[in-house]
Formats: C-alpha cells, sequence, structure tokens
C-alpha cells in the first residue's frame, strides 16, 4: 500500500473537506432555510449564515429563495364584456412568505413549483376579471382601465392565496402585453389597408377639386377683370367720341369741301401696298396720256 | 506457492456492485447527469469483476487439482494410470478451458453490446431538452460521489499493486475499474460542484465527455475481440483476458505517464534524460508540488479585484459582512473560498433592453431601415383608433367587424442604471427580467390610451420624456424597491406593420400628390390672373390711345379746315383739283397700276393679277462689274 504522507495529507484535506460538507451548510442573504429530519420539517426557519446539519438522508436541507420572483405568463385569449377576442399577457410579482407551508404544499423549495400553481390560478382569474370589461377598457383614445383590471385580479388572486394557504404572496400584477388572435389580426390589417385606401382617395380627389376651384376662380377673376377694362375702355372712346362731335360745327361751314376731303382721305387710306389699280385713259391724271398737245390738255 | 486471490476479486465485485446501486440511484434522486454514466461504468465493472472473479475461481480449481495430481503421482510413483494427461482426467482444467474459450468472448461481446447501446442511448438521452433539470441536494450528492471516490481509490491502488507485485493479471481488470470510477466519481462530484457554484454547465459537460469515454472503451473492446482472433496462441503463454481494457488502465494508472515520458525523452535524446536530478526531483515532488499549486489557488481567492463601472457584494458565510457589504473599484481582501464571496455587478454602466421588436442580429447590417422591409423581429402593439368614423367605413369597405384598435411595431431601447446595490441583488430575484416588464406595461397603455395618428407623427420626444418620467414613477412604487435608475428610452422605431406599410406610404404619396395638383392649379391661376391683367390694362391703354388720337385729330382738322374753306371759296375747282391730285398721288404711289390708254375699244385685254411666288430669271438682278 502506498504510504507516501503526501498522499495521506491530500487523502484527510479531501476527507475533512467532504465531512464539513456533510455536516455544515451556508444560507445566503436572499434565502431562508428549512430542515427536515426523516421528512419531517423541523418548524422553525434558518437566516442566512452558517449552519449544522446531520448528514443525507437523517436530515434534508431545503433553500428558499425569499426575494421577489418575476413571473410573466402567457399570451392567454379570452373575451372581453363586449365580445371581443383579446389576448392578454400578465406580469406578476411574488414571493415565499412562509417556507414551512409553501414545502408542505409543494414538497419542494423550488420556485418552479409555486410558480406552476400560480400560473393555473391567475389564468383564471384573468379570464374572470378580462370578461367583465369591455374592449374600450383596455384600448381607447378616451383613456385605459389598466389599473382597475391589475388591482381586481391581484385582489382576487391574494385571497384566493390566502385561503388556500399556500405559503405564497402576490404583491403586484400587472399587464405586458395586449394583442389580437391571428384572424382578428389579418381582419385588422386589412381594415387598416381601407382606411389608408380612404385617406389615399380623400387625398388626391381633395387635390383635384382644389385645383379646379382655384382654376375656375382664376378664370372667372380674369373675365371679370377683362370685363372691368372692355366697360372703362368704352367709357374712354366715348369721351374720344364726344371730342370729334365737338368739332362738327366748323366741318358744317362748307359741307360740300368736308366730304370732299373725307373722300380723299378715303382714298387715300384704301389704296396701300399690294393694290392693282386698272385705269383706263380718261381718269385725271391720265387722260393727259391721249391729249397730244398742251391746247388740248388745257380745253380738259 | 502462489495464493489465492479469489476473496480480493470478491471484495472488488461487490465494492462496484455496492458503488453501481449507490450512484445510479443517487444521480436518480439527485438528477445529476455525470453521476449517472458513473453509475454505467461502475456497471460495467462489475461486470468485468464478476467475470475475472469466476475465473479466478475456475483457476484455482484447476491449481488444486494438479496439486491433487502431482501429489497422486508421487504417491504411486510414475504409474501409468497418473500419465495420461487427457481431459477426460482433468475435470477443472477442461471446465476453465471450456469457460476460456466460449464464455469469456460471450461475456466479452455482452459488455460490448452494453457498451455500445449504453454510449448511444446516453448520447440520445443528454441531447434532450428535458433532460437537464435542476439538482437536488447538490452538496449531498457531491459529497457522497467525493466518499465513493475515496474509498474505490483506496480499495483500487490496493487491488493495483497487489496484482503488480504478485502479478495476478485477473485482479487486474477489477482494480482497473475501481480505480477509474473513482477518478470518474470525482469527476462526477467536480461536475455537480461547478453546478452549485455557477457554471450551471459543467454536469452536462462532464456527462457527455463520459458517454465519449464509454464509446471508446467499446470501441476498444471491438478491437480485442478482433486482435484476440488472430493472437498467436503459444503454448505455455498465460494470455491476457480479453474483457480487460487496456485505454481504462492507462487512465487508472496516470503515474504510468511517467514512465512512458521518460521513455521517449531517453530516446528522443539520445541519453538518460529521465535519470537527471531535475526529472527524478520532479517524479519524486509531484505531489507536493501539486499540493502547493492548490495552497497557491487557495490564497489567490483571498484577493478580488473589482473592475471600473463594477461593485462588489462581499458575503460571509451567506450574510453581507458588516461595513464593507459594497466593495467599490479596486483591490481587496477577504478570507478564502468558499468563507467569503463576491458577486460583481455593473452598477456603473448603462444596461439596456428593447420593448417591442428586438433587434435582428441577421439583419443588423442592413444598410437602410424602412417601414416595407423587416429589420427587427416584429412583435405587434395594440394603438387606439379615435376616428370611429373611419374604422366604420373601412369595415363597411371589408366586409368585417373589427374592433376600434390598430397595430404598431415598435421598438424603444430603455437604458437605466443600478442606483441601489443591495436591493437590486436581494429584494428580487432577477431585478432587470422585472424592470422590462414594468416598462413594457408603461408602453403598452401609453399606446393603447393614444391615437395611431398621434403616436406615428406628433410629440414623440415629450411622448418620451413622459414615458421615461412614467416607468420611472412605476418603478419607484414597486415595494421592495427595485434599485434602479432609467436614463433614456428612445421612440425612434414607430411604424405600422410591415404587410401594412406600403398602403401607409401610399396615403403619404396621395398627400404629395394632392399638393402637387394644388400647386399647379395655382400656378395657372397665377398665370391666367396676370394674363388677363394685361390684357385688361392693354384694352384700356388703347382705348385711351384712340381716345386721344381721336381728340387730337378732330382738334387738328377742324384747324386745317377752317384754314382750307377760304382756298376752296377763292378756286373751288383748282383747290379741288389740286387736292385730288395730290391725294391720288400719295395713294396710288405704291399700288401697281395698268392703264389703258388704247383707242381700239373692242379688244379683249387679260391682265394676270396673280401674285408671283417665286422669281424667275427676268427678276434677277445682275451684278453690276466692277
Amino acid at each position: 500500500m502506498n504510504k507516501n504522507p503526501v498522499s495521506i495529507i491530500i487523502g484527510v484535506v479531501l476527507l475533512a473537506v467532504f465531512i464539513v460538507l456533510l455536516f455544515v451548510f451556508q444560507v445566503r442573504q436572499s434565502e431562508v432555510a428549512i430542515v427536515t429530519t426523516f421528512s419531517k420539517p423541523s418548524g422553525t426557519t434558518l437566516g442566512p449564515g452558517p449552519h449544522g446539519r446531520l448528514p443525507w438522508p437523517i436530515q434534508k436541507v431545503y433553500k428558499f429563495d425569499q426575494r421577489v420572483q418575476a413571473y410573466e405568463g402567457k399570451l392567454i385569449e379570452s373575451q372581453t364584456s363586449d365580445k371581443n377576442n383579446l389576448d392578454i399577457q400578465l406580469y406578476a410579482g411574488w414571493h415565499i412568505s412562509d417556507p414551512t407551508q409553501y414545502f408542505l404544499k409543494f414538497g419542494d423549495s423550488a420556485p418552479e413549483k409555486g410558480e406552476a400553481r400560480l400560473s393555473e390560478m391567475l389564468q383564471s382569474v384573468q379570464k374572470a376579471v378580462e370578461g367583465k370589461h369591455p374592449m374600450s377598457d383596455f384600448v381607447s383614445t378616451g383613456g385605459t382601465k389598466f389599473d382597475e383590471i391589475e388591482h381586481q385580479i391581484l385582489v382576487t388572486l391574494q385571497e384566493q392565496l390566502k385561503a388556500n394557504n399556500y405559503g405564497m404572496e402576490i404583491q403586484f400584477v400587472g399587464i405586458k402585453k395586449l394583442g389580437l388572435p391571428e384572424g382578428v389580426t389579418t381582419s385588422v390589417f386589412d381594415r387598416m389597408k381601407s382606411e389608408r385606401a380612404v385617406l389615399s382617395s380623400d387625398y388626391e380627389f381633395k387635390g383635384q377639386s382644389e385645383a379646379d376651384k382655384i382654376r375656375a376662380k382664376a378664370n372667372t377673376d380674369a373675365a371679370k377683370r377683362l370685363s372691368d377694362a372692355e366697360k372703362q375702355a368704352n367709357l374712354i372712346r366715348i369721351e374720344a367720341q364726344k371730342a370729334i362731335t365737338d368739332t362738327y360745327p366748323i366741318f358744317q361751314q362748307a359741307p360740300e369741301l368736308a366730304n370732299f376731303l373725307l373722300r380723299l382721305d378715303a382714298l387715300e387710306a384704301s389704296a396701300k401696298d399690294r393694290t392693282t389699280l386698272i385705269f383706263d385713259g380718261n381718269t385725271a391724271p391720265f387722260d393727259l396720256l391721249r391729249g397730244g398737245s398742251i391746247t388740248n390738255l388745257l380745253k380738259k | 506457492m502462489e495464493r489465492s486471490i479469489q476473496k480480493n476479486g470478491l471484495v472488488n465485485l461487490l465494492t462496484l456492485l455496492v458503488a453501481a446501486v449507490a450512484t445510479f440511484a443517487l444521480a436518480r434522486t439527485g438528477h445529476a447527469l455525470a453521476a449517472t454514466m458513473a453509475a454505467a461504468f461502475m456497471g460495467i465493472g462489475t461486470i468485468v469483476a464478476a467475470v475475472s472473479w469466476f475465473q479466478m475461481r475456475l483457476e484455482d480449481r484447476e491449481r488444486a487439482e494438479k496439486l491433487e495430481f502431482d501429489e497422486l503421482a508421487r504417491s504411486k510413483g510414475g504409474s501409468a494410470l497418473f500419465e495420461n494427461k487427457d481431459g477426460g482426467n482433468f475435470p477443472a482444467q477442461q471446465s476453465r478451458e471450456q469457460f476460456d474459450k466460449w464464455f469469456v468472448p460471450a461475456f466479452t461481446i455482452i459488455i460490448l453490446l452494453l457498451q455500445v447501446g449504453g454510449a448511444w442511448f446516453a448520447w440520445k438521452w443528454l441531447q434532450q431538452p428535458g433532460t437537464v433539470v435542476p439538482i437536488k441536494e447538490p452538496m449531498v450528492v457531491g459529497s457522497l460521489l467525493g466518499l465513493f471516490f475515496l474509498g474505490m481509490l483506496l480499495l483500487g491502488l490496493f487491488s493495483s499493486t497487489l496484482a503488480r507485485l504478485e502479478k495476478h493479471r485477473l485482479l487486474r481488470p477489477s482494480a482497473s475499474y475501481l480505480l477509474i470510477c473513482a477518478y470518474i466519481a470525482a469527476l462526477a462530484a467536480a461536475g455537480v460542484a461547478g453546478v452549485e457554484f455557477g457554471v450551471p454547465k459543467l454536469d452536462l459537460i462532464v456527462a457527455r465527455v463520459l458517454t465519449v469515454l464509454f464509446g471508446l472503451t467499446a470501441i476498444e473492446t471491438v478491437l480485442s475481440l478482433v486482435l484476440e482472433i488472430y493472437r498467436p496462441r503459444v503454448k505455455g503463454k498465460v494470455a491476457q483476458p480479453v474483457y480487460e481494457s487496456r485505454l481504462l488502465g492507462v487512465l487508472a494508472h496516470p503515474e504510468n505517464v511517467f514512465t512512458t515520458a521518460a521513455h521517449t525523452f531517453d530516446y528522443q535524446f539520445g541519453f538518460k534524460v529521465s535519470e537527471t536530478w531535475a526529472f527524478q526531483f520532479f517524479r519524486r515532488a509531484i505531489l507536493w508540488l501539486l499540493l502547493a499549486q492548490f495552497g497557491v489557488l487557495m490564497l489567490s481567492t483571498c484577493v478580488v479585484f473589482i473592475e471600473p463601472g463594477e461593485r462588489g457584494l462581499l458575503e460571509r458565510w451567506g450574510k453581507p459582512v458588516e461595513g464593507r457589504a459594497e466593495l467599490a473599484p479596486g483591490m481587496h481582501f477577504k478570507l478564502p473560498y468558499p468563507a467569503d464571496k463576491v458577486h460583481r455587478f455593473r452598477t456603473e454602466q448603462v444596461q439596456v433592453f428593447t420593448i417591442g421588436s428586438q433587434p435582428d442580429p441577421k439583419l443588423a447590417d442592413v444598410p437602410v431601415i424602412l417601414w416595407n422591409q423587416a429589420h427587427t423581429k416584429e412583435d405587434l402593439l395594440l394603438v387606439a383608433n379615435k376616428d370611429q368614423d373611419s374604422v366604420d367605413t373601412a369595415n363597411k369597405a371589408t366586409g368585417k367587424s373589427t374592433p376600434p384598435v390598430s397595430v404598431l411595431t415598435v421598438s424603444f431601447p430603455v437604458h437605466y442604471t443600478i442606483s441601489d446595490l443591495k436591493a437590486f441583488a436581494y429584494n428580487h430575484q432577477d431585478s432587470g427580467k422585472l424592470l422590462q416588464a414594468i416598462a413594457t406595461r408603461q408602453v403598452v397603455q401609453y399606446l393603447a390610451s393614444s391615437d395611431i395618428e398621434d403616436v406615428m407623427t406628433r410629440g414623440r420626444q415629450e411622448s418620451a420624456e413622459k414615458l421615461r418620467n412614467d416607468i420611472q414613477t412605476a418603478v419607484n412604487a414597486v415595494q421592495p424597491p427595485l434599485g434602479v435608475t432609467v436614463s433614456f428610452i428612445g421612440l425612434q422605431d414607430i411604424h405600422p406593420p410591415v404587410s401594412v406599410a406600403p398602403d401607409f406610404q401610399k396615403v403619404v404619396g396621395a398627400r404629395q400628390t394632392q399638393q402637387a395638383k394644388i400647386l399647379a392649379a395655382q400656378a395657372e391661376a397665377v398665370a391666367t390672373n396676370a394674363l388677363a391683367e394685361a390684357a385688361a390694362f392693354k384694352v384700356i391703354a388703347n382705348a385711351e390711345a384712340e381716345r386721344e388720337r381721336a381728340q387730337m385729330n378732330a382738334g387738328t382738322r377742324a384747324s386745317l379746315f377752317t384754314s382750307q374753306i377760304p382756298a376752296f371759296n377763292a378756286a373751288p375747282s383748282v383747290y379741288a383739283s389740286r387736292a385730288y391730285l395730290q391725294a391720288f398721288v400719295k395713294a396710288t404711289a405704291s399700288a401697281r397700276k395698268y392703264v389703258l390708254v388704247a383707242t381700239n375699244q373692242h379688244d379683249i385685254i387679260q391682265f394676270d393679277l396673280q401674285d408671283k411666288i417665286g422669281k424667275d430669271i427676268l427678276d434677277v438682278t445682275v451684278p453690276s462689274g466692277k
């Protein structure tokens, strides 16, 4: 047999460590512990620090996390009082208030055991409370009633946990998520698309309507402005006509001359560019072309 | 005379059997995975020990038979009766030979099947998600595994030494299994301890390593069986038991590694390295060195360095240490593990979580974030719709009855820091998770009570600040306190779901089209008004010009006429003729004129009065020469 002193030292040290581990246990600040002797709880809870024990299977130590556990439920579909299907996910804060009772009820110190029971109770209470409230208490621009709903769930749960003496205490409940069932969500998507289509049409046709109005008003304004201008122009023309009329008595002094001069003006004005005139030999002064001698010409 | 080792073999067998049953019960009760695999090794070890013990008994019987035969042969003086050494006269020898020939290979095949099946089932079992469950009473499980380790180690060392010194080849397999099972129990205890001290996967990892080792022993058993078939049978040479594992033998005697290493060095360097003082020193002092290293390791647990941005919680036997429960960044001394433990927290560092749609690492490199392209793992939140008319109209259009709610995709990052370390660590099991739940609740409530148009457009900065205050107020209201401060919430990512986003974008397009149409009409109106203004001005100006002209002409013509009357009166025909001719010249100056002065009145003269479109050659002016 190996009698190396080092082996003996290591063996003794390891044995000591194992013995200490078998007879001593540690409780953290965030924990409490209960000890069972042959599966019977001692009844007292042990706080933070080192404690002695008899080795397994005589005594067993169960450590309980005393901190508040953050529980998150599933997204559960239920109906509101106005027959709308709504999915709600709740969260809750709870802790083990009586470790001995908790151990007796669940046979373990693991929070998962109590959490599983809490989950069932929470689902039941959640559906009951949701059924008492209309959709507008959950989603509304007029203000939701989250606080009231959460309070109702909390109070009911507290009463149930107290009545069953589960050794658990629930401290708060909150709504973590609201959702709609898949089929309803698809319908809401369709409705949102329709709303947007209505809005798009509204914008486009309102734009066309507004543009048409602007154009019509502009045309009206232009026509009115031109009419005003014509009216003003006619008034001016009347003034001009009046000035001409004022000169007529002067022309009346020799009306034959005045008419002759007017005809000459008309002739001058009408025979302008690109005019072709055909004269016969009798038209003055072309009659000179027929006369030949000066005498004949003077005769004419 | 060789002494009997049956008792040692039986002790080994019973020890392995008890250890296997106890370890299996412990593993199943405590949900320890590595301990289950340790029990499997011990089970195989029990079978091996049973086979080797049975073989020892047969060999002892054969030995006794041989002694008896020799004694009889000496007393009868070499009678022919005792010269016949056929099998019929040596039943014990025959039994042993039959056992060696048939039963040992059969047992080895059974062991092989158990090893292959065990490795395969264990590997499958460890892959299942429900396999890993929290270990119950880890300290008890670890301690008992430690005790098994000690018991099997001491017995294994004794048996192994006995087998080596007295050359008991049949004691070697069970001794090797005792030692390897002792080490495996220690490994399983380490796995359980790792789970207890913050390495939750260590037990699973150890279990997987042991499963691989189990598989390797199966491969080795196959090879041993194959090699046994082709092994040359030399008379007088005793065979090694085929069920003995060489692999486990090497692992069970790690001290042999030194011998192997020494031979390797000697061969490689060409001289006896293993005889140098350094090699001999290390060989002698290796255990002391390991012990010293363990001491240094324990001493190193007396010092802790808290990094910048961190704070530590110092606990002694689980309770915060009076006066120095919180450790600031820097070096600190403490009692060695497991008396004092330090739990670190990132108190100064900003911690972040996201409410709503979570960032998708696969889409992190997308350079553009658009509504109609997925850039997060979409999470739909309900938002209110205050325009009931719009909802009713849309419901009528789709033919479905939907509640007055819409859905939005939001992604709000929330920054927070730990403000009260003790509250953060001791009041809540997971303060970060609870904070996330509370913050999400506030966001959900904010959206559920807001109109979709308001949420997406107006007052984001104000809403972010209000939400931050609401979350902090809700956090402060939690009892016992959470010990966190919310420093920021960002509302940068709010948009309709990807499948609806194109319709929202169409609305924006329609709004732009509306503006474009109005602006075009306004531009046309400006032009129309301006042109009308100009036309009106022109009309009036023309009228005014006409008036001026008429007034002026009327005056001057009247004056001219007044001066013409005396001239006319003086010579009416001359004046008229003169006036006519002056006017005639002026009027016909630019006109094309044809004068017919012919006297023959019966001729028909035709005039082509068409205008010439192009010039003919006669119209071309010839340039004058220089």
